[in-house]
């Protein structure tokens, strides 16, 4: 592991000095904080007309408000929650945004760079240097998320109706932040490093890992036009599946990555 | 027993087939050159003996820790130099990596750039920084890739003392390299490739095979009318100017009689030397040959 832990601290050293490579990240953060606040309580303060008068919010929110951590809310209050944490599945986008940009990189920029070789020749393992790639990306897109959702949860405390924001502190929310964020960050980081060992091209690398956005995103229409509520159950069951994918993508990744090729045939 | 061995050594791409049948070792504290032009199987053997790619048949031998410098230095840029070395420190397990990154900036003299960046430094640093590298775990054997090539004339001077400190401390060291007059200085075998080995051995004992031996005697006056002279025993003379160039078996053995009958024909001898092919004329003569 000490060699792990040596080019793990090179992967974050290296992203220090090249921040640019947040901007996705931070794009996809700002959108997901900006949008339900905008929703929730930008638009009726500035309309004048409160969420709980409309019509299209009754039967969620008599839905919502049969869960235990909304039973105490105004009406008012539990349409904000519903929003809320159905906006939450978005942010679970920031690690994952984070995560592609800079695995994406993760060996197609070595090779590019013309540092994948020197690397080769020391003793590290093909695990050990996949390993540190992909925690090199999937800590900082942690870290990133976790702020965004600090920002979130102290957002809500300030502009929402009393008490929303303890909604966004149950297990079911914790789950898809600091579960489910992870392990779809961690799949789409093993289809980005996946591919970035067989293309030329980083953005090539970055596209093929795009392809995890398409669930999630399925998951939070389902969540918008009512057709699925996420319980603690559901997300656990997901992050299952989730663990089991990230397992298979690994062994992938170190089947897909053949040293001899990578360095033969990208010359 | 030699530090490396490389035993038919076979490499192939497809049908391509890039490195033939090379077999050859590395004395401890021998310098080995590597030539051939483009494409010759140099990188691809390095690669082999390194352990990065597999022969396709064939085997190499190693006794002994293994520092590799690739073609191009390879280092990160954003990273400063200090922490390029110390990351390859700890990847090779050294037991204090703080220790050895110190010593190598200070053997290197790269110490007052430890806190610059690598895209910061000139070409000639980084390769000073990526040698420092491919030597932070004291290898026994110490493969080079065109070590100063694109390097300025001063940059690569160090470069190439370097390289003969290595053999100072009983390292072998192989290079694989297109400069000839560099193998001319420091080389002490040279291996001349174009996928398979088509000569192997000492600098002099190859310009003595592909041109035999030579007399160059620098008289006053016109040297025309020895040539003829000197032709008469000799047979293989060649003049030019005021040099004559006496093909001999042996210098040592044929220099006395040279100078004895030309100082009788009463040639003002200016000085005697044995005449020594550039590599450049080796190297091409080799490749000649291998063509027909």
């Amino acid at each position: 592991m000490k060699r792990v832990a040596a080019l793990l601290a090179k992967e974050l050293a290296d992203l220090r000095g090249n921040p640019a490579v947040f901007v996705p990240a931070l794009i996809t953060g700002f959108f997901s904080i900006v949008m339900p606040f905008m929703i929730a309580v930008a638009v009726p303060f500035f309309t004048g007309e409160r969420l709980s008068d409309s019509s299209d919010f009754t039967i969620a929110a008599e839905m919502y408000q049969r869960e235990p951590a909304a039973r105490h809310l105004e009406p008012e209050g539990a349409i904000q929650a519903m929003i809320f944490q159905q906006f939450l599945i978005l942010l679970v986008l920031t690690p994952v945004a984070a995560a592609m940009s800079v695995a994406a990189y993760a060996v197609v920029g070595e090779k590019q760079a013309r540092t994948l070789e020197p690397l080769l020749a020391t003793p590290i393992t093909t695990f050990e240097l996949l390993l540190a790639k992909i925690l090199g990306a999937l800590i900082p897109g942690m870290i990133l998320a976790t702020g965004c959702f600090t920002i979130y949860v102290l957002g809500a405390a300030v502009l929402a109706e009393s008490g929303v924001y303890q909604t966004l502190l149950v297990p079911r929310a914790l789950m898809i932040m600091f579960l489910l964020g992870p392990l779809a960050a961690l799949a789409a980081l093993e289809m980005a490093v996946c591919v970035s060992s067989r293309v030329n091209d980083a953005r090539s690398a970055q596209q093929i890992g795009a392809l995890i956005i398409l669930p999630i995103s399925g998951l939070l229409v389902a969540e918008f036009t009512n057709n699925l509520l996420l319980t603690s159950r559901l997300i656990g069951l997901i992050c299952v599946a989730l663990a089991m994918l990230d397992m298979v993508l690994m062994s992938i990744a170190i089947r897909l990555f053949d040293r001899e090729s990578i360095l033969t045939r990208w010359t | 027993m030699a530090p490396l061995a490389a035993s038919h050594l076979t490499r192939r791409f497809d049908s391509r087939v890039a490195v033939d049948d090379v077999s050859f070792e590395l004395a401890p504290g021998e310098i080995f050159a590597l030539l051939g032009p483009n494409g010759a199987g140099k990188t691809t053997t390095l690669r082999m003996l390194a352990g990065l790619i597999r022969p396709s048949s064939g085997s190499v031998r190693v006794d002994g820790r293994i520092g590799f410098l690739t073609e191009a230095p390879g280092l990160w840029d954003r990273l400063t130099v200090e922490r390029n070395l110390l990351v390859y420190a700890r990847l090779h397990g050294l037991s204090d990596p703080a220790r050895a990154v110190d010593e190598a900036l200070e053997l290197f003299d790269i110490g007052d750039r430890k806190r610059d960046r690598a895209a910061q430094l000139s070409k000639g640093l980084k390769q000073r920084v990526a040698l420092a590298r491919s030597l932070i775990h004291r290898p026994d054997i110490v493969l080079l890739d065109e070590p100063t090539s694109g390097l300025d004339p001063e940059s690569a001077r160090d470069v190439r003392e370097l390289i003969l400190r290595l053999r100072g401390e009983r390292r072998a060291v192989l290079i694989s390299t297109h400069n000839l007059d560099e193998v001319q200085r420091m080389a002490d075998r040279v291996a001349v490739l174009r996928a398979r080995l088509i000569a192997l051995d000492t600098p002099a004992a190859l310009r003595s095979r592909l041109f035999g031996s030579r007399l160059l005697v620098t008289v006053h006056g016109d040297a025309e009318r020895f040539a003829a002279l000197l032709a008469r025993d000799r047979g293989d003379v060649r003049h030019n100017g005021r040099s004559l160039s006496v093909g001999v078996d042996n210098v040592e053995a044929a220099a006395p009689g040279v100078i004895r009958t030309l100082v009788q024909a009463g040639a003002d001898i200016v000085s005697v030397v044995p005449e020594e092919a550039p590599l450049e004329d080796v190297y091409l003569r080799l490749l000649e040959q291998e063509e027909r």
